[in-house]
């Protein structure tokens, strides 16, 4: 990582791995706004993909030798990495749509404000 | 090295090496495949659930054991399984020890208290055990993928046995809060993995040690290199999921919620194995990010990563400017090279154990800053429920917080005194483990009460002591040992968590250290509470008598005892707690 960044600087340089973060960050921050906005559960779900997503993003672009600007990578434990994460997203959705479900089965509806009987 | 020699040194090392010291993991595996497979195959489905699961969880119990006994915890080495993924030490031998008997007991709990009926036995039992490897993979999560892997594979199930009891409004919006927070929880941790791992250039803990030894931190810190500051984000981002799964301050929300909706028997599970694994993991990053890796020899990951490195063949097009890719194909090919130079630097760093302070102080002021937020809130938000399930939910994050403060003594003390620190490890062992009879006996009469009179309310509990005696005392019993009295369990190992943060010395860990005192006393009213409506409060006209089995009495018993056995003589566990902590410090 050099110690001077600009965002300017990416639209002029040849794709480094600062390009991969970028979009890795901006699908993260897409995906926490996803989250704590959406009223309905599926959206926050959804959001909740494009953060693991958004941190796929990173292991890829990290695990790459080729868009290394100087220092470590992570080599081939980027990619397997992303490729568990992927599964893992798989099984969590699976549990998370079976848990939304059996929601709207006892509250007619998938909007978390109406989970307000347990008071946090 | 080409293809096939590769394959052949993974495979006798899964196979010589990491599989036999993989037991207990095995055993619960293979449990959970018979149980799945038992609704297929008839002649299995014959043998009641509850069979298999406690069959499965007693062979891995049995298969948790040491070799040479308890005895030759001390002597157990240092060992890196799976190619470095996990570690297996006396802290590893220890906590899946405690994890595969909790699922033991648990197991017989379930069964006691009717939570698993023939219908779905066989989901929920499988559901308990891939919960309960998932947090012995944390207990010994040496490397980033296994830590986030660990966390998941404890979380997902939790999530369902929240939602366990069906049809029941509470139960099904108290799944939804756990999945939902714990899912968002789990992503934020995964991207501060990413970013940390990709920083360091590794995610082998470890070697993500060495790698900020030489990346040095304290000199960057100087230049104001913002590198730091992405360093310190992902590892605040790391600790957001570490602090989910501990309920602790600020991402406590869902506990009081899901112990409410879900039965009781979960908010068991909860409380006390997935706490043990989240500390576990807590002590596991914090050691391994703070001391420099002391063993001259290499895991039997870097053959293999040298491997990996000679067989990525530079392509054809180049995706960056050609000038650089040279440079960067040269550092892949010596990388093979630097690791042994790295093995020779490794002595001189480990002498000194100055490079790493920085991270050492960042690490014990989070974690004693969060320690110390979150036993006073869950203290003070506790005195007013009415419900007992979220009074012991409060208890439960309360509790946390004492457990997260000799974490922050021990990290605090490693670097001059490793005696005292592993005597910190060693306090907060002796807690979980007196902490699983306590808790499980408290969730345990909950459970059974709630059976026999159909009310989870403090206010129906009233009398109780004339009606079934022997759980009102056996509750008083947990109760008091909860705040920490003299003759009973508890005060143990709250007295060595005081003496490790007197130790450790320094402003923020003083402070704690009164802290941790003054909400002893406050907890002591809230708990009292409840032993005085039980034993003093006069009976309603209205109640009928409660009927609880010979079995359910026994339990109860057993869960109590050890409590009341423990507080006279800590000397019974106290000495394998110690000998798993000395290992953690080369003590």
């Amino acid at each position: 990582m050099n110690s001077t960044f600009h965002l300017a600087n990416l639209l002029t340089e040849p794709p480094g791995i600062a390009h991969f973060m970028t979009v890795g960050a901006v699908l993260f921050v897409c995906g926490a706004m996803c989250m704590a906005t959406k009223r309905n559960a599926l959206g926050v779900l959804m959001g909740i993909e494009l953060v693991l997503n958004g941190a796929n993003m990173n292991f890829v672009a990290f695990g790459s030798q080729y868009l290394q600007n100087g220092g470590e990578y992570l080599g081939l434990d980027g990619p397997l990495m992303a490729l568990f994460v992927i599964v893992l997203a798989a099984a969590e959705a699976a549990v998370a749509l079976a848990i939304a479900l059996n929601f709207y089965n006892n509250h007619d509806s998938i909007d978390v404000d109406r989970a307000d009987q347990l008071q946090g | 090295m080409n293809l096939p020699t590769l394959i052949d040194s993974l495979i006798s090392d899964t196979v010589q090496r990491s599989l036999p010291l993989f037991g207990p993991e095995l055993a619960l595996c293979a449990t959970i495949v018979l149980l799945l497979l038992a609704r297929v195959i008839p002649v299995v489905d014959q043998i009641p659930p509850l069979v298999i699961a406690l069959v499965g969880a007693v062979v891995a119990l049995v298969a948790a054991i040491p070799r040479e006994g308890m005895a030759g915890l001390a002597a157990i080495e240092r060992q890196e399984l799976f190619t470095g993924m996990l570690v297996y030490d006396a802290l590893t031998v220890y906590l899946r020890l405690f994890l595969t008997a909790f699922a033991v007991l648990f197991v017989i709990l379930s069964r006691l208290t009717g939570i698993a009926d023939r219908q779905d036995g066989q989901d929920y039992y499988a559901l308990v055990l891939g919960a309960t490897i998932g947090m012995c993979i944390m207990a010994s999560a040496n490397h980033l993928l296994s830590l986030f892997l660990g966390v998941e594979m404890a979380s997902v199930p939790s999530y369902v046995l929240a939602g366990i009891v069906k049809g029941r409004r509470r139960s099904s919006e108290a799944a939804l809060k756990y999945a939902v927070y714990g899912a968002g929880a789990a992503g934020i941790m995964l991207y501060g993995v990413s970013l940390i791992a990709g920083l360091l250039g590794s995610a082998h803990i470890p070697t993500m040690a060495q790698r900020l030894v030489e990346f040095d931190v304290a000199a960057k810190l100087a230049d104001r290199d913002y590198t730091v500051m992405v360093l310190a984000l992902g590892g605040l981002m790391v600790g957001v999921g570490l602090a989910f799964k501990l309920s602790a301050v600020p991402f406590h929300f869902w506990c009081p919620d899901v112990f409410e909706g879900a039965s009781a028997e979960i908010g068991g599970f909860l409380s006390v194995a997935s706490k043990a694994a989240a500390l576990a993991l807590l002590v596991r990053v914090g050691i391994g990010f703070t001391e420099a890796p002391q063993h001259g020899a290499e895991p039997p990951r870097q053959p293999v990563a040298a491997a990996a490195a000679s067989f990525a063949t530079p392509p054809a097009i180049r995706m960056v400017a050609a000038t650089n890719g040279d440079e960067r194909l040269a550092q892949a090919d010596g990388q093979a090279g630097r690791s042994s130079d790295q093995t020779i630097e490794r002595a001189g760093s480990a002498a000194e154990g100055s490079p790493l302070s920085p991270v050492r102080t960042f690490f014990v002021s989070v974690v004693a800053a969060v320690a110390i937020i979150t036993c006073t809130f869950g203290n003070l938000a506790a005195y007013g429920q009415k419900n007992i399930k979220r009074l012991l939910a409060y208890s439960t994050i309360a509790h946390a917080g004492y457990m997260m403060m000799p974490v922050a003594a021990a990290i605090a003390l490693a670097g001059d005194n490793p005696a005292a620190a592993s005597d910190a490890i060693a306090a907060l062992l002796l807690y979980a483990t007196i902490y699983l009879f306590m808790n499980l006996g408290a969730f345990a009469i909950v459970a059974f009460l709630r059976n026999a009179m159909q009310s989870e309310e403090i206010k129906d509990y009233a009398g109780l002591v004339s009606r079934a005696p022997m759980i009102a005392v056996a509750m008083t019993v947990i109760l008091f040992s909860l705040v920490g009295l003299p003759p009973l369990a508890g005060f143990w190992p709250k007295l060595r968590l005081l003496q490790a943060l007197y130790e450790a010395g320094g402003s923020l860990l003083m402070f704690a250290l009164v802290v941790a005192a003054i909400n002893t006393a406050i907890s002591l009213v809230y708990y009292a509470r409840v032993a005085k409506t039980m034993c003093i409060d006069p009976q309603p006209d209205t109640s009928r008598p409660v009927q609880l089995g010979f079995l359910p009495t026994t339990f109860v018993f057993a869960m109590a005892l050890p409590v009341a056995i423990l507080g006279v003589l800590p000397e019974l566990v106290a000495p394998w707690t110690r000998d798993a902590a000395a290992g953690l410090f080369g003590v």
